[in-house]
């Protein structure tokens, strides 16, 4: 796994700095740009990182961006407590608040939050964030302090803790994680222990389309992810995940299943990511593929026909945004059983919280049943990883038709399929370029 | 005397206003451009000219050199903005024309409240109701269908199939950026129109001039510094927009180069090149004001000497 000290794709390989003084760098348009800037440095190699004061952390290999290993399920890490940010004593009574959450917008049903105000007698300030880049450079840059985040993931994790955004979490207090939570999740590889997380919402990336608009049936194709690269016919009605991340790694998951082998979705192989990047440039000319994440609204007004979708948009879409004459069957959903991608966003709690015990109240509140049943099916759209829910329950409530099946994601499912997780500074680039090509048209 | 250090003094606040939120605000973008960032991908600004880090630029400049991919969503966004404004003026100037001139009584009270009305309702909303409108079965798309502009643009290729206005098309963009930065054109030129002295137009018809040709010799010079005015007070916003190719379009072959600065700035790990992106366009920017500005310059000495 490469890490801050090793070269980054973009250095200026041959390109020193006294033949930049000398006028020698390459085009005239570039000795135009650099006269004037004669004496600068070049680089775009990252400043810092390399372990440092975030070492202390580190309790198995250190490696990765900002000093600390990158967690992989084959490379579990157990987030180390420090003298100086310990969790909470056993028993203590929740604060009086107010609790300050930090969340994606419409991610927590209103009503959920005015009944955790009425049973603890405090009040719930919600502020969002449009990004997790947004919400992380924000917390470490001290602009904003949270008692609890919302809706980061495994691939946030190194980040806040990296920059010692997180307060390790006690136990006691979070009775409903081992009552109602999947025992794969109550101990996710990316913390082991829980020790800073408990999970929030689960999904899986696969293929949502109109089963009354498209003649090929998609779940019974051989390589279901073939028909984006055969959608001629739906020219303009085709959208694509806008997230670097989950979109250039669907053309991954293609090429693996029809190799019949298991790609690695968070590589840094600038081949693979590369040819990601120009088989995504193909469906531009293809289908005219528009890159969006608005799924959940195209797909039942019938102005997309065919999406790459998160699970959870698609369950979202069925309940609530269906239009009036239009059958939630109409949807359908596919992803792969192994392979994939499924992924989890968490809850946490701020380090400099002024309320922990309501904190933590908060989150146990959450990992209740009926509390996260009702979140789920009044506002969110996307499942809890509760022992208790599943797609039988769904659809026998009537919730989901049986063509969403698929859409609910299950526990086996993290064993078989991968979560995109953090990548070194180094492969985040290789990322960002490959989709910043592909963006450009 | 002291009415010039009473104009100074009056004139302080918006200075200060000026250097704090614009040439400071502008000065931390160059600071990024000339940066780098740290191992957690977040910018680090270089204030100091003699630490600027020319790596980003350089990249950029590259690309562009090589014919990548900034210089495809650059030239994209030239194509873009030169057409729609060509199609803003084709529409705004005979609107101002009228407005300005023919427009007498109480008609001129209601042209120019039309003029104006665009702005009562807020741009992305203007926009979002076009989502609706160009829909398959909006009233806008019947509408095209009904008077054959539809038919016309499929047989251009300017549009892939009937009802597809949403389907990612580039005319569509068009269409919504002349759509939305339209009244910014018209009333600089309504101003521009109305300020010529209608001596000037009835001395050229007493020499001989049909109205074509006193338009053409007369009206047409003079509202030249409208133009201008109105074309970079559209063309300005139409350079950076972003938010209507989103919307509108979506697919990769609309983005424009505000597009390409959103997503790299917004997240990701290459915000110090979308820092240097904002500064190339700038610097686009910047030669079209000073273009602008001479050529009012010259047309004011023009008007002066005759």
């Amino acid at each position: 796994m490469p890490g801050v000290g090793m070269p980054h794709p973009r250095d200026r390989s041959g390109l020193t700095r006294r033949q930049l003084l000398q006028g020698a760098a390459g085009s005239a348009l570039a000795i135009g740009g650099v006269g004037a800037l004669a004496g600068c440095e070049n680089t775009t190699t990252p400043i810092g990182g390399g372990g440092g004061v975030n070492s202390k952390f580190v309790e198995a290999r250190p490696l990765g961006p900002g000093g600390l290993p990158l967690p992989r399920p084959d490379y579990a890490i157990t987030w180390a407590i420090t003298p100086d940010n310990k969790p909470i004593p056993d028993g203590r009574k929740p604060e009086r608040g107010p609790l300050r959450v930090y969340n994606y917008a419409d991610y927590i049903w209103p009503g959920l939050v005015k009944r955790f105000e009425k049973k603890y007698g405090t009040k719930v300030q919600i502020a969002t964030y449009n990004s997790a880049d947004e919400a992380i450079a924000k917390l470490a840059a001290g602009a904003v302090t949270f008692d609890v985040i919302i809706g980061l993931s495994g691939s946030n994790i190194v980040n806040l803790l990296a920059q010692q955004l997180l307060l390790p979490l006690n136990h006691s207090y979070l009775t409903n994680l081992e009552k109602n939570i999947w025992p794969e999740l109550q101990d996710p590889f990316y913390d082991r222990g829980a020790r800073y997380t408990v999970p929030y919402v689960v999904w899986s990336d696969g293929i949502g389309w109109r089963n009354d608009k498209l003649k090929e049936d998609v779940a019974a194709m051989d390589v279901p992810w073939d028909i984006f690269w055969h959608a001629q016919p739906y020219r303009g009605k085709v959208g694509l995940l806008d997230d670097k991340r989950d979109a250039l790694s669907m053309p991954m998951q293609r090429d693996a299943m029809h190799a019949g082998t298991r790609p690695d979705l968070n590589t840094e192989d600038p081949v693979i990511v590369a040819k990601a990047g120009r088989d995504l440039e193909q469906l531009t000319s293809i289908c005219n593929i528009k890159v969006t994440i608005t799924d959940y609204q195209t797909l039942p007004e019938g102005k997309t026909w065919l999406h790459h979708s998160w699970s959870g948009d698609v369950v979202g879409a069925a309940i609530y945004y269906m239009p009036k004459g239009v059958k939630p069957d109409v949807l359908s959903y596919w992803a792969p059983d192994k392979n994939g991608v499924v992924q989890n966003d968490f809850l946490c709690i701020g380090r400099r919280t002024k309320s922990p015990a309501l904190a933590h109240a908060f989150l146990d509140f959450l990992l209740d049943e009926k509390n996260a049943y009702d979140n789920f099916v009044q506002q969110n759209g996307y499942i809890p990883p509760q022992k208790q829910i599943d797609a039988d329950l769904l659809i026998k409530q009537g919730l989901i038709p049986k063509t969403l099946t698929g859409a609910v994601t299950r526990p086996d499912q993290f064993a078989f399929n991968q979560e995109l997780l953090q990548l070194s500074v180094r492969g985040e680039r290789l990322w960002d370029d490959a989709w910043s090509k592909f963006k450009a048209g | 005397m002291t009415s010039r250090w009473t104009w100074r003094f009056l004139a302080l606040p918006g200075v200060v206003w000026l250097s704090l939120f614009f040439i400071v605000a502008f000065y931390a973008v160059i600071a990024v451009a000339f940066g780098n960032q740290d191992s957690f991908s977040q910018p680090v600004p270089f204030w100091n000219p003699l630490d600027w880090n020319v790596g980003y630029v350089l990249d950029v400049l590259r690309d562009i050199w090589h014919g990548g991919q900034y210089l495809t969503v650059f030239l994209r966004t030239f194509a873009f903005v030169a057409i729609a404004m060509a199609v803003s003026l084709a529409i705004g100037y005979p609107v101002a024309y009228f407005a300005a001139r023919h427009a007498h009584g109480k008609w001129g009270g209601i042209v120019l409240l039309a003029l104006v009305l665009p702005f009562w309702i807020n741009y992305l909303m203007r926009m979002l109701a076009w989502i609706n409108l160009l829909s398959p079965d909006g009233w806008a798309t019947r509408l095209l269908h009904s008077i054959g502009i539809e038919r016309l643009f499929i047989s251009l290729g300017l549009l892939s199939s009937r009802g597809g206005w949403l389907d990612g098309q580039e005319s569509t963009v068009i269409f919504a950026l002349v759509y939305g930065y339209v009244p910014f054109l018209i009333l600089p030129l309504y101003a521009s129109l109305d300020r010529i002295d209608q001596r000037h137009i009835e001395a050229a018809r007493d020499l001989g001039a049909s109205p074509f040709s006193g338009f053409l010799r007369v009206t047409l010079p003079l509202s030249r510094p409208g133009i201008l005015a109105g074309a970079v007070l559209t063309a300005l916003p139409m350079f950076g927009d972003y938010y209507t190719p989103d919307l509108v379009c979506a697919a990769p072959k609309c983005n424009m180069i505000g597009n390409q600065i959103d997503q790299l700035t917004r997240q990701g790990s290459e915000k110090v090149t979308g820092a240097v992106l904002t500064i190339a366009l700038a610097v686009v920017l910047l030669v079209l004001m000073i273009y602008y500005l001479r050529a009012t310059r010259r047309a004011g000495k023009e008007a002066a000497e005759a």
